[in-house]
């Protein structure tokens, strides 16, 4: 198995490489090298997937290590960890690592960077599965890195045009402030516990090596990481930037892989959540839901209301591992994954459309733009209709696989606060049960004005058709990915995932932070969990149900009229529609603060770091000049004379050495003679 | 153990001299254009012999011939790394000599030389290996008899080796004369049981540093160094960079471990033999080694000799981190001769072969390279940065651990001083890769390099790249063979 797994990750980095050196001479410009070296590695995690399945143990878990870095104390292996976790996400990055290849052989057609493009997919491939791969830390943080790397070349790839090259640099440095908590999160795991290994971790904790405030401590930085990544609230503002990307790298990167690194991440280390850790995870993941909903209702790039979905599904995740609700934490990043790519490259298509249609009419607009769409139906068939049963899945709907995970991560929000005494906590659900009510609504706004109604512009819909077939059968695979049967089997309940193989496999971990204490971190009793789950159910349908009416009530039927709302509530309207102003916050606050500061550091750089380094050059100068001299004059003037050697050498300022073996000896000699006369004195 | 006995362990060394004599008879049998068999010849030979070197980590330490020679995991090592560097020169002279091929008998000669200087035990088999390589390196230095640099360079080879010599062999007269015995575990049991007088022991053993120092380059006894690299012809340069000085670090480490020191079965504690301030005194020569190296390298105009300066300052790091005297430092030592080998031959192969295209060995010459021969550039600016020690390079891991080596034995002004000097090497190293790519030239026609040259400098290109990242193998080869006999 572990040679699978090598086999899986390495693949990818063998494709990039070839890409990135030879890719343009290849035929087709390479791009079989890197579709066929994800597809094996798609393969090889199936069999991996059906060995899983054949051990059907929640405790299944195979590692390996060798070592890598030993100088005395300090060790870290090289180490892998497959258990039921790295496995199902070694499947879901394959299988949209794959689909999102095959897609883009369509889609980015023709293109200048073709090779490079795919390059870049195949690196990121192999970052991301060693991400999932990893059993410790600190490879995880470099993998980490690489996958923000890839994503800022990825963002920046249509690097000519300035907005896409400032949005991979702002994905970058909103990315770094939370690795810098990560950093030092990762750091004082090690200077306590002594080692970057799960499993070392996990006894180290349990054992009290750490614990108390440094614990959460620890937990909270960690997951500033993860805030960074998975865009949660205050760092978000990337996210939609990075849609500047190519659509497929949307699909790839920003909606169902590297974002859910960071949830991935957390679900890693719940074991090590203490209680007030565990509450600012569920606070900040439930928060981010609520508010990047409301900011998806009125944005009107087709792009961006799915970037801030993706954020407010990311958000629903984190909020779930916070409540302790692990399996509905993972069990949403995989679901959310094939839907949510499903829909990116649902966009992708209709944009692809839009474009080749405003291309033939010479038309210089966005392409995005929702306003200029509509009644794209009949035009793009496959299209709409897996649209349709995406925006179904995300919206919550039964019988769809969003509505499995959904309602679990809301059930266990419900179960959470039901156990706590403090009614406070009851926002959790509130926030949960709100924002799936909102994302019923802008995701019905957004097929309603895309594809039913009458065609906004008639001249564009006529040239709009149908993508080609790289482009459908990825989608039309997703979409049978979205199907709740998927999830379940072997039972066939619409309403539960329990008694699937999901919710068998995946299975909280003991959590070392209740060894420690002695207790449990989180207590949670059967009966709380059973209310809480009906319920659940119950509450998420009708305000899925709710959403979905008052999109067709005012997009469809138009009973009411949309701007005229939007007229009347003008104050909040503006605040969601400009991302409550958070862009221009940062600018006004941080990014001024920084110049101000940069501009301080500028002066003392020029004024006296320069002078140092002046100074210091100087004397390195001088030195040299010194030794040089002495050589020349000393050494040399002792048996020759000047004279003789600048008759031997014209430029003899240049030789140090004088050329004549004589002097060789002699130095030598005299060097010997001299070191025992000091070390005599 | 006896002449007779001794013989089963010392088959690849009756192997290479078969090897080598077959080799000067296939060469009289063959015609101009097939001389450049013998290099093959030469080749598969000294692959042999590695084959042979490999299994010989299977034997129990023990003393050959008399006590002449030794074997251990430490011998076996620098044979082995040596044999190693020899064979990788053989590919390296292949476009510059095709039809001189008694020059990869010479090259066979040393190497024999080479792996005896790995194993001594004796002060007369010291003298015996140290001129072997030293007689036959003075006829390599002079081989391009057409250039009177050449010439040059060879006769002040050999004039300074014997002068050298003459002073180690003057400081053994010494030893001898206070203990009566030339084998070295004999004389460190002479040592350790009878005081002698310091002064005196001093004397002999800045004597025989002195030898063993011009071996290596140590300053002053370096002034050869420059000359002799700039004259030789670049493989031969490349060639003495490396192999010849790892046999004189393995020379100096036997020395250290018997006549200065006594050392434990676990190669872990060193104990001195009598109170001289050997360590203070490598320690000093160390720094003077590194920085006049650095310093002079910062002045030179023509790429050949600045890296014989910095060769110089290499060889001070090893040194430096050899004055501490610990297990570790050997081994960080053995580990960084390994990662020195790949970069500073790579540094080689890329002056040798890009000579002919720029018409010049000045720096400036290089000037645009980058944009004439990207790949060799770019391979070029890795060298120039390993040898400077940036991660995430090998040159950097080797680095790491000569310093981690000095640290850890609490030496903590002559890191700072290691540290600074390759703050100092920084600039010229990183001023080459600036010429290369900051600036254009006037001529930007593409350079053209065959597919020969271009595997050759992958060969050097790759260990550089991949032992910055995955060095693990490297590490417990140089553990493994830190294993002495001790008499």
């Amino acid at each position: 198995m572990i040679t699978q797994a090598l086999i899986i990750w390495l693949l990818p980095l063998l494709a990039f490489t070839i890409q990135i050196f030879v890719g343009k001479r290849l035929p087709r410009k390479g791009d079989w090298v890197s579709v066929s070296a994800i597809g094996i590695s798609f393969m090889l995690s199936i069999m991996l997937m059906i060995q899983m399945f054949m051990a059907y143990d929640p405790e299944f878990a195979v590692t390996a290590a060798m070592p890598w870095i030993e100088t005395g104390n300090f060790a870290i292996p090289l180490g892998i960890r497959l258990d039921n976790l790295a496995i199902i996400m070694l499947m879901v990055v394959t299988t949209v690592s794959f689909l999102v290849h095959v897609y883009s052989m369509g889609y980015m057609a023709g293109d200048q960077y073709y090779n490079r493009f795919f390059a870049y997919l195949s690196l990121f491939s192999f970052s991301m599965l060693g991400l999932v791969l990893w059993d410790n830390l600190f490879g995880i943080y470099m993998m980490w890195e690489l996958v923000g790397i890839c994503s800022y070349l990825l963002i920046g790839f249509y690097f000519t045009k300035d907005s896409a090259a400032n949005a991979g640099k702002k994905a970058f440095i909103t990315n770094r402030i939370g690795d810098f908590g990560f950093l030092i999160g990762l750091l004082i795991v090690f200077t306590t516990i002594g080692s970057f290994n799960f499993s070392a971790i996990h006894e180290g904790v349990s054992s009290g090596l750490l614990s108390g405030g440094l614990l959460t401590a620890a937990g909270v930085l960690l997951f500033a990481g993860a805030v960074g990544k998975s865009a949660q609230f205050p760092l978000h503002v990337w996210l939609p930037d990075a849609m500047e990307g190519p659509t497929p790298v949307s699909a790839l990167i920003h909606a169902a892989t590297m974002v859910a690194a960071g949830v991935y991440l957390m679900a890693r280390l719940s074991f090590m959540l203490s209680f007030d850790a565990m509450l600012v995870v569920a606070y900040i993941g439930g928060f981010t839901a609520i508010f990047a909903a409301t900011i998806a209702i009125t944005q009107n790039d087709i792009k961006r209301v799915l970037a801030y979905s993706t954020v407010s599904q990311l958000g629903y995740m984190i909020m779930a591992l916070g409540v302790g609700s692990y399996m509905a934490g993972f069990f949403h990043l995989v679901t959310h994954a094939m839907f949510k790519a499903g829909l990116f490259l649902g966009s992708g298509s209709v944009i692809h459309a839009m474009h080749h249609s405003m291309h033939k009419l010479h038309l210089h607009e966005d392409p995005n733009d929702l306003r200029l769409m509509g009644g794209f139906k009949s035009k793009m068939p496959v299209t709409y209709a897996t649209f349709l049963i995406f925006t179904l899945a995300l919206s919550g709907i039964p019988f769809f696989s969003g509505f499995l995970s959904k309602d679990a991560i809301l059930g266990g929000t419900l179960a959470f606060a039901m156990s706590q005494h403090n009614p406070i906590h009851f926002l959790l659900p509130v926030f949960g049960f709100t924002a799936a009510m909102i994302t019923a609504f802008y995701m019905f706004r957004l097929v309603i004005r895309t594809f039913y109604g009458k065609p906004v512009r008639p001249e564009i819909y006529e040239h709009i058709h149908e993508s080609p077939k790289q482009m459908t059968v990825p989608l039309m695979v997703l979409a049978a990915l979205s199907i709740f049967i998927v999830y379940t089997l072997p039972s066939f309940n619409p309403t539960g995932a329990a008694g699937g193989w999901f919710d068998h496999l995946i299975q909280h971990p003991h959590s070392a932070v209740s060894a420690q204490l002695g207790h449990d971190v989180l207590h949670i009793d059967h009966e709380t969990e059973h209310l809480a789950h009906i319920s659940g159910i119950i509450i998420s349908i009708l305000v899925a149900g709710l959403g979905i009416l008052l999109a067709f009530f005012i997009y469809y039927w138009k009973k009411a009229d949309h701007t005229r709302i939007a007229q009347s509530i003008r104050p909040l309207y503006l605040l969601s529609f400009n991302k409550y102003y958070f862009d221009e916050i940062y600018q006004a606050t941080f990014v001024r603060g920084l110049l101000a500061w940069n501009d301080l550091l500028n002066w003392f750089d020029a004024k006296i770091i320069d002078g140092i380094v002046n100074l210091s050059a100087t004397v390195t100068r001088v030195f040299s000049a010194v030794s040089g001299l002495f050589d020349l004059h000393i050494v040399d003037g002792l048996v020759n004379g000047l004279a003789n050697v600048t008759s031997l050498f014209g430029n003899g300022l240049r030789k140090i050495q004088t050329g004549q073996v004589q002097n060789y000896i002699l130095g030598a000699l005299l060097g010997t003679v001299l070191i025992i006369i000091i070390s005599l004195i | 153990m006896n002449n007779l006995e001794s013989l089963q362990f010392f088959i690849p060394e009756l192997f290479l001299t078969a090897g080598l004599l077959v080799t000067i008879i296939v060469e009289l049998l063959l015609k101009k254009e097939q001389k450049v068999f013998t290099a093959y010849l030469a080749a598969t030979v000294l692959l042999i012999t590695i084959f042979f070197l490999i299994r010989q980590y299977a034997i129990e330490p023990a003393a050959l011939f008399g006590g002449m020679v030794v074997i251990d995991p430490m011998a076996v090592f620098f044979k082995i790394l040596t044999a190693v560097s020899t064979l990788i020169i053989v590919f390296f002279s292949i476009p510059s000599f095709r039809v001189k091929a008694e020059y990869y008998v010479l090259l066979l000669a040393t190497t024999l030389g080479m792996m005896l200087m790995a194993q001594v035990n004796d002060l007369l088999m010291i003298i015996l290996a140290m001129e072997l390589v030293g007689l036959v390196s003075y006829v390599l230095a002079g081989y391009r008899r057409s250039d009177p640099k050449s010439g040059e360079a060879s006769l002040k080879y050999i004039l300074f080796g014997a002068a050298s010599t003459g002073i180690m062999a003057f400081g053994f007269s010494y030893i001898y004369g206070l203990t009566g015995q030339t084998n070295l575990f004999e004389i460190q049991q002479a040592l350790q049981s009878t005081q002698h007088n310091p002064v005196i022991l001093f004397v002999a053993f800045v004597l025989i540093i002195a030898g063993l120092g011009y071996k290596i380059a140590m300053v002053p006894f370096h002034f050869w160094l420059p000359d002799v690299y700039e004259g030789a012809p670049t493989p031969v340069t490349a060639f003495f960079s490396v192999g010849p000085k790892a046999a004189g670090m393995a020379v100096l480490i036997r020395f250290i471990i018997s006549i200065v020191a006594g050392v434990s079965a676990d190669g872990q504690t060193f104990t001195a033999n009598a109170p001289i301030h050997a360590q203070e005194l490598l320690a000093v020569l160390a720094v003077l080694t590194m920085t006049l190296g650095n310093l002079s390298a910062l002045q030179q105009k023509n790429i050949k000799r600045m890296m014989a300066y910095s060769s110089i300052a290499h060889a001070g790091y090893m040194l430096m981190a050899l004055a501490v005297f610990t297990s570790q430092s050997v081994e960080a030592v053995m580990f960084y001769l390994v990662v020195y080998m790949f970069m500073n031959f790579g540094a080689f192969w890329v002056i040798h072969r890009m000579t002919p295209h720029l018409g010049s060995e000045e720096i400036t010459a290089y000037t645009g390279l980058g944009y004439r021969a990207p790949l060799v550039a770019v391979a070029m600016g890795v060298f120039m940065f390993s040898l400077t020690g940036l991660p995430p390079l090998a040159g950097f891991i080797g680095k790491f651990y000569l310093f981690a080596a000095v640290i850890k034995a609490e030496w903590y002004i002559l890191a700072v001083l290691g540290v600074l000097n390759s703050v100092v090497s920084l600039y010229y190293y990183a001023y080459v890769t600036k010429v290369m790519f900051l600036n254009r030239g006037d001529d930007e026609s593409a350079v053209s390099i065959s597919s020969y040259d271009t595997a050759l400098l992958l060969v050097f290109l790759i260990p550089t790249l991949v032992l910055g990242v995955y060095w693990v193998p490297v590490i417990s080869w140089a553990t493994q063979s830190l294993h002495f006999f001790l008499g």
